[in-house]
């Protein structure tokens, strides 16, 4: 899971999108790098609302509350699942759920503190199957609190690799309630070496992540760029350091392009799920896959379907935080 | 999607026979089948007026639906998750940890005989159906579905995130048959030993024969069911429900297979 940064530059109805702008400031500000479009992206944002929420209110000298929002991405560099990201309850009405490898909900994050007055967040990922499903049903079966509001797309962008970066730009359109262009949203990618991609994916073989890659084009050698470390070698203080020195490197690349935008880098519960993967890789000893899947076949059940099995569930969750911190629109 | 059922009461000493008759209508072995099910019913915080929102942006038409939306329905769901025999009574899987720190000359992790139980690794499943169709436009109890892999293990933050509290659990044993494009599922319920007290799903699961049988006399419910992918077509429709009436004749002899009482399968949340 590489470590992200994402812009968004609004723009109004009609007026032309920063896309140009910053297409050809790229251009400007690496001379060297030879700007030739190496792949396509999309993303699909839907956001649902409390629908309590929506409503007037009757009584001003209540309190307003935080609204609660349910967020729903879909990116083709992460084919395998679609995110979704719903803010937690202000009060569980249930017991508070004491998970070792989910965290407790909402800890406060040593990269980026949340200060943010929303509630805390759960992010889940499903296969892309079960994504438009779940989708309806909450459009279908709990219209008491859940409200679509918004459907934004990005049906064309383009990705770049500039240097050790990768940058996939786009415009974003409304499709929900009405059409319309909002802006423009840029991601930029580190490629360079870091540590997070040297914790691997807890899967069977043991094999490294090097991230779902849409374009198919060979990524980045993690073990050539001389990262090659044990378990202990790393603690998660070097998690968010790692964190910090390469949102740097990103504000850096940014400023050199000098446009104004709405920045998501080190928001709240970015690296939870890295964090997780250490956490877990530290507990298996050396790197030994925790007991292979035996149970599901031979069950023989209704519900047992092997295809949809996701090798990393978790990748591109930080993007997708990201990408829904900046496509939040207030609705 | 859209399920069209027709069900029977098939009393414990008809089973085995029935099963047999099963297997030779369809031509396969019956494919043995226990799931968790978890029962979840959707919530609202009570005191739902006096919030402000974005009211600025909001139309009379607007409010109008928003207080439809409000008073719609709000259902109870289920969560189902295979598990095999050997998952009950089980233990939970050994950690790496205490097997070091315990027993030093213990076999390599993972080749531990003894099966394990690993809540973490669950499979799930968001199974909804809506209350049956009033109105008898056919002699099927056909109903609103769908169906939605979750991630896999702890589901209940997510759950209560999204508007469900879990409220109990329970198993169904049964051996599932498929004929032509039917389904035919003859099983029963288990409840868990010592009641339902709990307010999370269990970690481990008991010993299978700790379990005790919702139906004090053993009997199992047949169902068959058919799943329509779009529910709007009434010719595909049409087509299931009288699928559905063929097995009913062929199976005539045996059992009685017919549409269940609407309100008996009512999911609404009061």
């Amino acid at each position: 899971m590489p470590i992200t940064g994402v812009y968004f530059i609004p723009s109004n109805p009609n007026a032309a999108t920063a896309l140009q702008i910053i297409t050809e400031r790229l251009r400007a500000a690496f001379p060297n790098e030879e700007l030739t479009p190496i792949g396509r992206w999309g993303l699909e944002q839907k956001l649902l609302r409390d629908t309590q929420g929506l409503l007037p209110s009757s009584n001003s000298n209540k309190k307003p509350s935080n609204p609660r929002y349910m967020q729903f991405l879909s990116l083709t560099h992460y084919p395998t699942h679609g995110f979704i990201y719903t803010a937690e309850p202000e009060k569980p009405t249930a017991a508070p759920i004491q998970n070792p490898n989910q965290g407790a909900p909402g800890p406060v994050n040593a990269i980026a503190p949340d200060h943010s007055p929303s509630p805390p967040m759960v992010m889940t990922t499903i296969p892309p199957s079960s994504y438009g499903t779940l989708f309806q049903h909450f459009t279908y079966a709990c219209q008491p609190f859940w409200s679509h509001r918004l459907t934004l797309a990005v049906p064309n962008g383009i990705v770049y690799e500039v240097g050790d970066f990768r940058v996939r730009l786009g415009d974003v359109r409304q499709t929900f309630p009405t059409a319309r262009v909002r802006g423009t949203v840029v991601e930029i990618e580190w490629r360079g070496p870091s540590v997070v991609e040297a914790i691997p994916v807890d899967r069977e073989d043991g094999s490294f992540d090097v991230g779902v890659d849409a374009g198919g084009e060979t990524d980045m050698d993690v073990e050539a760029a001389g990262i090659d470390l044990a378990s202990s070698a790393i603690e998660e203080s070097d998690i968010d350091a790692e964190y910090a020195a390469t949102a740097s490197l990103i504000r850096e690349f940014w400023g050199r392009l000098g446009v104004e935008a709405r920045e998501a880098i080190l928001i709240p519960n970015v690296g939870k799920e890295v964090k997780d993967r250490l956490r877990r890789w530290k507990k298996a000893g050396s790197g030994v896959a925790t007991g292979a899947d035996t149970k599901v076949d031979g069950t023989g059940s209704v519900v047992g379907e092997r295809a949809e099995e996701d090798p990393d569930p978790w990748s591109g969750a930080d993007v997708a935080r990201q990408f829904m911190e900046v496509l939040r629109f207030n609705r | 999607m859209h399920e069209q059922s027709l069900f029977a009461s098939v009393p414990v000493h008809q089973h085995h026979e029935l099963l047999q008759q099963l297997a030779g209508l369809t031509a396969m072995q019956p494919r043995h089948c226990l799931e968790r099910r978890l029962i979840f019913k959707a919530y609202r915080k009570p005191g739902m007026a006096g919030r402000t929102g974005a009211s600025q942006d909001l139309q009379q038409g607007d409010l109008q639906r928003l207080n439809k939306m409000l008073n719609g329905n709000m259902y109870y769901t289920q969560v189902v998750g295979p598990v095999s025999e050997s998952d009950f009574g089980s233990t939970a899987p050994v950690d790496q940890d205490t097997q070091m720190a315990g027993m030093d000359d213990s076999k390599p992790y993972g080749s531990s005989s003894s099966p394990s139980y690993d809540y973490e690794r669950q499979p799930w499943k968001l199974e909804f159906r809506d209350i049956p169709e009033a109105g008898t436009r056919s002699a099927v109890t056909s109903r609103l579905m769908s169906s939605a892999t979750l991630p896999r293990g702890d589901v209940v933050q997510a759950m209560n995130a999204w508007g469900y509290n879990f409220v109990t659990e329970y198993v169904v044993e049964g051996d599932m048959f498929i004929h032509n494009d039917i389904a035919i599922f003859l099983h029963r319920v288990l409840h868990y030993p010592g009641g339902d007290e709990l307010s999370l799903p269990r970690r481990q699961l008991p010993a299978l024969k700790d379990m005790t049988l919702f139906e004090k006399s053993g009997s199992y419910v047949l169902q068959a069911f058919i799943i329509v992918q779009d529910g709007s077509n009434q010719e595909t429709m049409k087509t299931a429900s009288q699928h559905l009436f063929g097995l009913r004749e062929q199976l005539k002899s045996a059992v009685l297979l017919e549409q269940a009482d609407r309100l008996s399968l009512d999911t609404r949340a009061k």
